[in-house]
């Protein structure tokens, strides 16, 4: 596992690229963390009010509900770490480093392992970054302290960790099947933001569908099951009742989807012949 | 002898296309064997094969007799077509990952890129790399473990003729040390001069095997000139050891008969009082016999 492990970090370590895109990456991460009580500030200054409320003395970084408010919004930028995976295994099929690699003596299977590795690595920091920026804040601003608020809902960093391997695993699937870095970024992309958005609103809303079986197969749409991992935490600053776990149902299902990507990958690139 | 790679019965389709047909070799310790053949005879698809990059159709394939691919994959030092390494990493970089692959320490980076001559350029990125250089930290790639086998494949495609003969010379100090190589090449003249050992390819089937030597030696043709050449040509044909006199521009070329040495011809025309200018007896050429088997079959 640390071989693998190490013979991506060799692959990256030098890499510019890998190092802007870890760079966006932090400050996005950075912004979104830190970047609550100015943007509630911003909201005030442009005459928001919540039911009367002022927007600045809403608790958004009150234990333990900040663990699920900041997991939600890094959340978004899980596309950039999936750019990172995507750019590492199409580099290896364009350079011809992925044959290159296996002539020198690993199996393909040491290969995958590697990437997954990298992927559960990449995310592990992230999460591990966010968990840390999370306490920083809860010290700053919670209204309330001690143990047992810290440590509830800690299950959204989790939640968090395994959004990001699950959608990262789909990155991989679509780079070894697609290739090109470029083609595999749109498709992901345009299918994350626009396809699958549309599809389930079309699904739930159209009156030639919302009667039918169309509006009980959104949630077992790929992105939706992921985006459900963390339930949508505002709507509770208005006193609307949210979900404040981690709904089972997509856990399962996000699972489901991992396993089909795993499968995939294997079936991939066990029978790909790699030759130039 | 011990058997480095036995290969039984190998095939690959693609669809139609029958690449490889039925491959049966068997390369031994100290060979430095040649697969000649042209572009698009299944060279490099035979050699993916045995470096499991390619799964064959039909037939099978054994390393150092019967070490598991994974393990063997180590012990071999090769190369496949054009050189693959990370364009944005140095010379020194892209080695690592080779020597991680193949846990090697990095201590013997420096030494390959010392024997192919990048000593200079280590430290640059590949990308900025001539084609030539390239070639040379593919093959210093392959060196690096140190292996007994090493497996190239148009080592010097791309080159100018210092680089190749550079590069012939680097293989056959390599084939020196007692290493084993297996080495792909659509020149004739490259086989002729680095191996001991060939098969020719077409379309996928075997159709020639066997040594180098056996294939070349000395043919009957021997040619010869002296200052006045009337006088040799009218000498010569009263000789009876040969059997035709063909006259070309400043040099006739003899057909000996069986047993008759350029020595006897050297010791005919000095006993006439004729000193012969040269004397060579003209020895086969791989072209030759290649385009024999390819018109034989």
């Amino acid at each position: 596992m640390i071989r693998a492990l190490k013979l991506e970090w060799l692959k990256i370590r030098n890499y510019r690229t890998f190092w802007i895109l870890v760079g966006m990456y932090s400050i996005a991460l950075i912004i979104i963390c830190f970047g609550g009580t100015f943007f509630l500030e911003y909201l005030k200054n442009q005459g928001a009010d919540f039911d009367g409320i002022d927007p600045t003395i809403l608790p958004i970084y009150d234990f333990p509900d900040i663990w699920q408010n900041i997991t939600y919004l890094a959340t978004f930028l899980k596309v950039l770490i999936a750019f990172i995976v995507i750019i590492s295994i199409t580099n290896d099929q364009t350079y011809n480093t992925l044959r290159q690699n296996i002539i020198d003596g690993i199996s393909k299977r040491e290969f995958i392992l590697g990437k997954l590795l990298l992927i559960g690595s990449l995310a592990l920091i992230s999460t591990f970054f966010l968990f840390v920026s999370g306490l920083i804040n809860g010290a700053l601003y919670s209204h309330v302290w001690g143990a047992s608020f810290i440590f509830d809902e800690l299950e959204f960093i989790f939640a968090y960790w395994y959004d990001i391997v699950v959608f990262c695993t789909l990155a991989m699937l679509l780079s070894l099947i697609i290739k090109k870095a470029g083609f595999v970024i749109i498709a992901l992309t345009l299918y994350t933001l626009m396809f699958e958005p549309i599809a389930s609103v079309t699904m739930t809303e159209a009156p030639f569908m919302k009667e039918g079986i169309w509006p009980h197969i959104v949630p077992f749409l790929p992105i939706h099951a992921l985006n459900d991992l963390i339930p949508v935490p505002f709507p509770k600053y208005i006193f609307r009742e949210i979900e404040d776990n981690i709904p089972v149902s997509s856990l399962i299902i996000s699972t489901a989807w991992l396993g089909i990507y795993l499968i995939g990958i294997q079936f991939i690139l066990t029978r790909r012949d790699l030759k130039a | 002898m011990t058997n480095i790679l036995e290969i039984k019965g190998l095939s690959k389709n693609y669809g139609k296309l029958k690449a490889v047909q039925n491959l049966n070799l068997t390369i031994q310790k100290g060979q430095v064997y040649g697969i000649l053949g042209p572009n698009g005879s299944g060279k490099t698809t035979t050699l993916g094969m045995i470096l499991d990059v390619v799964a064959p159709s039909g037939g099978t394939y054994s390393w150092f007799e019967g070490m598991a691919p994974i393990a063997a994959r180590k012990q071999i030092g090769a190369i496949l077509e054009t050189p693959c390494f990370y364009p944005y990493l140095t010379a020194v970089q892209n080695l690592r990952i080779t020597a991680h692959i193949k846990e090697t320490p990095f201590s013997r980076i420096d030494t390959v890129i010392e024997q192919v001559g990048l000593t200079e350029r280590k430290n640059d990125k590949f990308k900025t790399y001539s084609l030539g250089m390239k070639q040379r930290l593919s093959i210093a790639a392959a060196l690096l473990a140190d292996p007994p086998v090493l497996i190239l494949d148009e080592p010097t495609n791309g080159l100018d003729p210092q680089g190749i003969a550079e590069i012939r010379t680097l293989i056959r100090e390599i084939a020196a040390n007692g290493k084993t190589i297996l080495l792909a090449s659509h020149l004739l003249d490259e086989v002729q001069k680095v191996c001991n050992y060939f098969c020719v390819l077409r379309k996928g089937v075997k159709l020639h095997e066997g040594s180098v030597d056996d294939i070349l030696g000395d043919t009957n043709e021997i040619e010869i000139s002296a200052s006045n050449m009337d006088e040799l040509k009218e000498h010569l044909s009263a000789f009876e050891g040969i059997d035709s006199i063909q006259t070309e521009v400043n040099q006739l070329v003899l057909k000996a008969k069986d047993g008759v040495t350029s020595e006897q011809v050297n010791k005919y025309c000095f006993d006439k009082g004729i000193t012969l200018k040269k004397v060579v007896t003209r020895t086969k050429s791989l072209e030759q016999e290649f385009l024999k088997i390819l018109e034989e079959k």
